[in-house]
């Protein structure tokens, strides 16, 4: 059992300690970190849900959890200025969907 | 108990909005499944190796597809990441 896991939901960021109320949360792009006895443990997720359960177990289930080391900072603003870039010129709503989350997800990479 | 989970009610009676908005993606005619592969497209690409070789790897299919015409299957056409052998 860990002391509590604070998870990046769409409305917000989500602590949840042992005992939390039975709940299915969104996540958006962002960090996810697991802080227990021995400090904390920080992975970033692309996307997903958090399933937590009515016995303190939780779920967080993604299609890619990375931990923070594995990252390559030159790499995300290298993305980050592309992507910047699309979403001025994209012309259908489909590329401006694709830029604009190009977007989200490269700034959250850029935030640790 | 029935009041707590009736959100209908709290909507019609009481005029509280209990759902979110729609997300741009969803907007823009893209479903969840296309939007989250899109964004752990975007967080392998920027790995460091050889963790982002790996990853890629994870994107990599191999399937065969066929369709139907008159109740009968057309030779399937086999779409691949994988090496030619």
């Amino acid at each position: 059992m860990v002391d509590v896991v604070i998870v990046p939901a769409t409305r917000g960021q989500l602590g949840v300690l042992p005992g939390h109320v039975a709940t299915i949360a969104e996540l958006k792009p962002g960090i996810m970190s697991v802080h227990d006895g021995n400090g904390v443990t920080k992975y970033f997720v692309s996307s997903g849900f958090a399933f937590v359960h009515a016995n303190s177990f939780a779920d967080i289930i993604a299609v890619e959890a990375v931990p923070l080391d594995r990252i390559d900072a030159s790499l995300v603003q290298k993305g980050l200025a592309e992507f910047t870039q699309k979403v001025n010129s994209a012309s259908t709503d489909l590329e401006k969907a694709e830029a604009q989350i190009g977007v989200d997800v490269q700034s959250a990479l850029n935030s640790p | 108990m029935d009041i707590m989970w009736d959100l209908g009610r709290r909507e019609r009676e009481e005029g509280v909005k209990m759902s979110a908005p729609m997300p741009f993606w969803r907007a823009a005619g893209m479903t969840y499944i296309t939007y989250s592969n899109i964004c752990a497209n975007l967080v392998r690409n920027c790995l460091k190796e050889p963790h982002k070789a790996e990853a890629l790897n994870r994107e990599k299919v191999h399937f065969a597809i066929s369709t139907w015409k008159d109740g009968k299957a057309e030779k399937p056409v086999i779409r691949s990441d994988l090496a030619e052998d």
